[in-house]
């Protein structure tokens, strides 16, 4: 993991330098003066080899140590705590709902076959993996918040209050009434996949000669279904998790920009914008470490559900 | 060995049940079972009746795809969910376990009928330890502790033959002989009175099978319980099993004592299965009865065995034949039972069978 | 090529793959032919007879689809939307696969160092969000479609690679191989040869998902407002309405571009479920 990230740094730092334009526009503001950004230059070392450069620059990183926004002139560390958690939030409860409920209402589909619902069920969510998720969301605002008032209109607490402190803040009603719609949506959408991969995965289980065995035990049918069918059949599913997870992160740009809610992928699009270097660079970069912690915890989750796995 | 640790609260006399032989631990009549498949309608079994006598094994041979599989499936209640019974009785301890109440059937299953499958990796959950599965049935049919449940299962582990330390192992981590002592064990656990064995020891080598035999016959003789063994193997039949059924194309076409049946066959197929075990007192070749089974989803008229058979006459396509006896305790299913006698001699040469 | 005919034929035998090879070959269609059907050009401001702007008008007859804040056709747009979706759709997929099963087809077969090079790349490419690293691969070399279509390559070939690779060393060990070996074969004739013509049904199911995803994406990029400014994208149309903060007055707008990205989709998805049933009859539902 810490190769992954090691080598995820040094891609980073040749990405941002080798694409056309001025490589030390990654550092030094480009709207100062000439001389203030000759100073600028001396001072970050810019006028030293590459290599030295590189290693300040891992060096920082691992620390933590982002640099100052262009834009604000704050520490770029400063900001993306705040929105580091915003994004977290978000994105874990909803895809562990997801993947829970989703497991479930797949198991249940494949124990009990046939009936209508199964079809118009596995329809309903093949086709609704297909739509985009920010249109989704634009939907979902226009029907819940703006027509009928359930929900706010995307932010994380209504413009205008200061919350007591940022931990406080996720415990207050206007925070959940906030979290609300945007959860709802990342649910809905990252429900179908582990549905229709439970479903297919149990089909293919329950046909195994363990569980006839069982059967044959004569063991109560709800002890078959969760303890042996779904137990194995969770282990396709769960090789899945990690690049879920992944694109559920990487995602978060698009859900962020919708609701408005801040968190990193929306720093990192507002930093874009603005061409606001350091900004950009650390929030992609904090973007891909929960990216590769969440799949490398994902991994160790399949080693234990697979007795087969052994870890040296 | 105690008896009592495990056995549930064993089934007394009910009222408004079925009379029953007691030398009989399980009687079918009549049982015919077909599957819905996308090919239309598949006969599996057609007017099955068999007695297991209580004490004693008794073995059903008959070729793959023959129904022996799904006639056990259908004792031990669980056919597949497109399978359809037009007709027939499971009865044991005076109960018909097909008509039973799915609850009433489920307590039935394993505590006085239990099963040794194949010993495929996959009969065992991969993802659970053995001693798991083995207390996981013994809990599901009584109220021991996980404790006490351990401890017996680590008694039967080491009755056959498998080193009760490994009991907190995971069956990929189990040979192929010790998955099956392990399946063993575990269907002996609460004492049924009768135990199916479906091919038990088709995959592994002759060395293991007799060992594992062995032990069986040791186990039978302790603990007490009947055994109906299936298996295409007829010398396995001729070692362990007092008596014979043998199965053609979802019917059974001859049965009786093993002695009896294996030195003096009646029906044709019978013949012909006598023929393929290898002798090692005589220098002949096996002969294989050529040909295969007929199609189970076409319907057919007369004795289905007729396409393959070296002495069919008209009436044989026509007529279906009913099993009758033929001698004390014997049964066959043939038109041409008187002549038998008199064409065994023929029955035993290469060129009748050839096509 | 026996392989398409065969898997387009497997798809045709269930209901829903007929329907949606029929629905995927009209958005072909479509994006072929639409800038010629279009009633009107996609970003030109219309006019009605008083010379005032036609804004943010719901649907009428001569605007099937309403039109937006400035003025445009939506109907035009949605058409002209559907070459965009396709093309970089199509290129992107067909480029992803190629790259992703060479790579696993060499990584699984030779095994070894060159295996655990390969896949420690696949790792690191793995642990690179997606849009974000799109997003800033545009923001520095420029919104064009040809970016658009390498970035997306170079981030989506990894999972390719490896499900490839994981059929490759199962395949690795099997008879075929060994007897093409004692042959006297060499390692390249043996990998795609033998190999290679094996592990293609899977990869046609890949090219399925990999289209898939890739028009979603480029769905999203446009919504984010990275999509190539001189063409005309589903997700594009979709940004104007949210950047101009009146999507909510205008359904006619918002709503038609995302059900056009939906119905392109979906049909690929359930052309790749519809082989899977044939080829997995448990799958199927009765």
């Amino acid at each position: 993991m810490a190769i992954t990230l090691f080598a995820m740094l040094t891609l980073m730092f040749f990405m941002f330098r080798l694409l056309p334009g001025d490589p030390t526009m990654t550092v030094v503001n480009a709207t100062l003066s000439p001389e203030a950004q000759a100073a600028m230059k001396a001072q970050f070392g810019l006028d030293k080899p590459l290599l030295e450069q590189y290693l300040v620059y891992v060096a920082n990183y691992a620390r933590f140590d982002f640099g100052f926004s262009f834009q604000t002139s704050r520490s770029v560390a400063e900001m993306i705590e705040g929105r580091l958690l915003n994004t977290m939030v978000l994105i874990f409860p909803s895809l562990i709902t997801a993947y829970v409920l989703g497991a479930l209402i797949g198991a249940g589909l494949a124990w009990r076959r046939g009936g209508r619902s199964e079809v118009a069920i596995v329809f309903v969510a093949t086709a609704f993996q297909a739509a985009p998720v920010f249109w989704v969301g634009m939907l979902a605002i226009l029907f819940f918040s703006i027509n009928l008032d359930l929900f706010p209109v995307g932010h994380i607490v209504t413009p205008g209050t200061v919350p007591e402190s940022t931990w406080k803040m996720y415990f207050t009603t206007d925070f959940l009434h906030h979290l609300a719609l945007p959860f709802l949506v990342h649910t809905a959408y990252q429900i179908c996949f582990p549905l229709l991969l439970m479903r297919s995965s149990m089909l293919g289980t329950i046909g195994e000669d363990f569980i006839e065995l069982a059967r044959m035990k004569g063991l109560r049918e709800v002890r078959i279904l969760f303890r042996h069918a779904m137990r194995n059949s969770l282990l396709p599913l769960a090789t899945t998790i990690p690049m879920i997870l992944g694109w559920a992160v990487a995602g978060s740009v698009v859900i962020e920009t919708v609701f408005s809610w801040p968190g990193l992928g929306l720093l990192m699009i507002e930093g874009v914008e603005r061409s606001d270097f350091p900004v950009v660079q650390a929030s992609f970069f904090m973007i891909a470490v929960l990216t590769v912690f969440g799949t490398f915890a994902a991994d160790l989750l399949y080693g234990i559900l697979d007795p087969r796995i052994v870890y040296d | 060995m105690s008896k009592s640790s495990t056995r549930a609260s064993k089934r007394t006399d009910r009222p408004g049940t079925v009379e029953m032989d007691p030398s009989v631990v399980l009687s079918v009549r009549d049982l015919s079972v077909n599957f819905v498949t996308k090919r239309g309608i598949e006969t599996a079994l057609q007017n099955v009746s068999l007695d297991v006598p209580r004490g004693a094994n008794l073995g059903l041979v008959g070729e793959s795809g023959c129904g022996k599989s799904t006639f056990l499936k259908a004792a031990i209640g669980v056919l597949a969910p497109n399978a359809i019974v037009p007709s027939g009785r499971v009865i044991h301890a005076g109960v018909d376990l097909l008509a039973a109440d799915p609850e009433e059937a489920r307590q039935v299953r394993w505590r006085d009928i239990s099963m040794i499958t194949q010993s495929a990796l996959n009969a065992l959950d991969p993802v659970h330890r053995v001693g798991d599965q083995i207390v996981e049935a013994v809990r599901a049919h009584s109220k021991v502790s996980r404790k006490a449940a351990r401890e017996q299962a680590k008694e039967m582990l080491s009755i056959v033959g498998v080193d009760p330390n490994r009991i907190d192992e995971f069956p990929h981590q189990f040979s192929g002989g010790m998955r099956q002592r392990a399946i063993i064990a575990m269907a002996l656990m609460l004492r049924p009175e009768l135990v199916l064995a479906d091919e038990p020891t088709t995959s592994l080598d002759v060395i293991v099978q007799d060992q594992i035999f062995r032990r069986v016959r040791e186990l039978q003789d302790e603990l007490g319980f009947s055994m109906l063994l299936v298996t295409h193997d007829l010398g396995l039949v001729i070692e362990n099993c007092a008596r014979i059924a043998v199965m053609y194309s979802g019917q059974i076409v001859e049965e009786g004592q093993t002695s009896d049946v294996v030195s003096a066959p009646f029906h044709p197929y019978t013949l012909g299965l006598k023929n393929s075990l290898p002798r090692l007192d005589r220098d002949i070749e096996p002969i294989s009865i050529h040909g295969g089974p007929p199609d189970p989803a076409v319907q057919h008229h007369g004795c289905r065995f007729v396409y393959r058979c070296p002495f069919a006459v008209d009436a044989c396509h026509t007529v279906v034949p009913e099993l009758r006896p033929v001698a004390s305790g014997h049964k066959a299913a043939c038109h041409r039972v008187e002549d038998v006698p008199g064409l065994r001699e023929k029955a035993a040469q290469y060129e009748t069978w050839s096509p | 090529m026996e392989l398409v005919k065969t898997f387009f034929a497997t798809v045709w035998q269930t209901n829903t793959g007929r329907i949606s090879l029929i629905l995927f070959g009209v958005c072909c269609v479509l994006a072929i032919l639409g800038p010629y059907i279009a009633p009107h050009a996609p970003l030109e401001r219309n006019y009605d007879a008083a010379k005032k702007l036609i804004q943010l008008s719901p649907p009428t007859w001569d605007h099937w689809l309403g039109t937006t804040l400035l003025g445009r056709d939506v109907l035009s747009q949605i058409l002209w939307g559907a070459r965009s979706a396709l093309i970089v759709g199509v290129v992107t997929a067909l480029g992803v696969v190629a790259i992703g099963v060479n790579i696993g087809l060499i990584s699984g077969y030779l095994g070894g160092r060159v295996d655990t090079i390969l896949m420690r790349i696949t790792d690191i490419f793995l642990g690179l969000p997606f849009l974000p690293f799109i997003i800033v691969v545009l923001a520095i070399s420029g919104r064009s479609t040809t970016t658009i279509i390498l970035a997306m390559m170079i981030v989506m070939w990894r999972s390719t690679a490896r499900v490839i690779r994981a059929q490759v060393l199962s395949l690795k060990e099997m008879q075929f191989v060994a007897a093409a070996r004692v042959t006297g074969a060499s390692d390249f004739v043996i990998l795609y040869r033998e190999i290679a013509p094996n592990i293609l049904p899977l990869a046609l199911v890949n090219i399925a998902f990999a289209l898939a995803w890739a028009i979603i994406t480029e769905a999203s990029i446009g919504f984010l407002g990275y999509g190539d400014p001189n063409a005309v994208s589903w997700g594009s149309i979709i940004y104007s309405a949210f950047a101009s903060q009146m999507m909510y007055r205008a359904p006619w707008w918002v709503v038609p571009p995302g059900i056009a990205v939906m119905v392109l989709v979906s049909s690929v998805y359930f052309i790749g479920r519809a082989y899977e049933q044939v080829v997995n009859p448990r799958l199927k539902t009765h």
